[in-house]
């Protein structure tokens, strides 16, 4: 990780990606942004008008497709996805925040070692085992704190409060204020 | 620091603001760490004797806020979010990707929020404004925060108390106490 990653519209490594739409007035600035987007669909990441995508990464398997929409403000969030990913509108995600639609790996042990082969330098052309992919939907108004985790399958409810460091594995209802590992529901907003 | 203010070991080209008063024993790794700083307090960080930040260490730090690490203060690379005050004690210990925050810098009430957000994206640099209410952190002397941990606003940690790696700090812990967990708890005290 460059730790020049939030000065203003630095993007050094080329042309943005063919397949990225970004709308108007919207910024992302990061060296390493693009630096894992494999995607080869089209488009693969649409973001909307007005946003701030200060630091953040966009960490996009083969398959994958992330839909941002407008007035968003993330710091340094990390988005791995390998299926879909959705945010709404003025969503806010804190510094170092984590956002996964994947385990990248199996569960099985037997198939995790398949999948260690796959991926190591002697693994050329070997396929990988299947991986859970599950969506994960953000709803308008969310605000996600620094240091959280929101993981595969979830979907965040409008104007769902993530406190900082929290660790969603499941649905967050719209307007809830959650914190914890393992989270809580703790009031509304 | 020379004349000019830059570190003479920096790798970034930059200079450590006016208002940052730094012990000339303390050592900051890079001024890299002042790239959100806009304290405009007459001094917005303080950094003592004997005191270090290494790379990672990030003072986002708005127009009132006020930063002070004490002597031999020992920050790895934590994010200090501070509108108001974040004090930080003599000997502290503060591990990597801890997040140190005296305000949530949007407002709780999404109708709120998307006014502020609608109003972000026209100034440059894109921030929140920082009329936010803010509630001062403060950490205790000899006190040790393990990595990944997040300290809420308003927190205060008592004198010598050590934070487990991951956890969530919301409300004050007592003078030479372990907590850990997320929403951190007490583990025991500690024996002096």
């Amino acid at each position: 990780m460059s730790n020049r990653s939030s000065e203003p519209g630095r993007w050094e490594h080329g042309p943005l990606p063919a397949n990225v739409r970004i709308g108007a007035n919207s910024v992302v600035t990061n060296d390493n942004a693009f630096r894992r987007f494999f995607s080869e669909r089209d488009p693969a990441l649409v973001i909307g008008a007005n946003c701030t995508m200060d630091g953040s990464q966009f960490a996009l398997g083969k398959e994958a497709r992330i839909e941002i929409g407008d007035y968003c403000y993330f710091t340094n969030a990390v988005l791995l996805c390998e299926l879909e990913l959705r945010i709404g509108d003025y969503v806010v995600i804190g510094w170092n925040a984590t956002i996964a639609d994947t385990d990248f790996h199996p569960i099985a042990p037997a198939e995790r070692i398949a999948d260690a082969v796959a991926c190591s330098p002697l693994g050329k052309g070997r396929e990988r085992p299947p991986i859970v992919r599950e969506p994960v939907i953000i709803e308008d108004d969310v605000w996600i704190g620094p240091n959280a985790a929101i993981m595969k399958g979830v979907r965040i409810g409008a104007g769902a409060f993530i406190e900082a460091g929290s660790m969603v594995t499941r649905d967050v209802p719209p307007r809830a204020r959650v914190m914890g590992n393992p989270f809580q529901i703790i009031g509304e907003v | 620091m020379d004349a000019a203010r830059r570190l003479p070991w920096d790798w970034y080209p930059g200079t450590i603001p006016e208002n940052a008063v730094i012990d000339e024993t303390a050592y900051v790794e890079t001024s890299f760490s002042f790239f959100l700083y806009h304290s405009e307090e007459p001094v917005g960080a303080r950094i003592g004797r004997g005191a270090s930040t290494y790379l990672g260490t990030m003072f986002d730090v708005g127009p009132r806020g006020r930063v002070s690490l004490g002597d031999y203060a020992l920050v790895h690379g934590a994010r200090i979010i501070c509108d108001a005050e974040v004090e930080i004690g003599d000997h502290a210990l503060i591990s990597w990707n801890v997040v140190l925050m005296d305000t949530y810098r949007a407002s709780p009430d999404p109708a709120e929020r998307r006014r502020e957000l609608e109003l972000v994206p026209m100034r440059w640099p894109r921030r929140f404004d920082a009329n936010a209410p803010a509630r001062p952190v403060r950490i205790g002397r000899n006190v040790w925060i393990g990595f990944d941990a997040c300290v809420l606003p308003g927190v205060t940690i008592g004198e010598g108390a050590i934070v487990g790696a991951r956890s969530v700090v919301i409300e004050d812990v007592a003078p030479y106490t372990i907590v850990a967990g997320n929403p951190a708890r007490v583990i025991r005290k500690l024996q002096m």
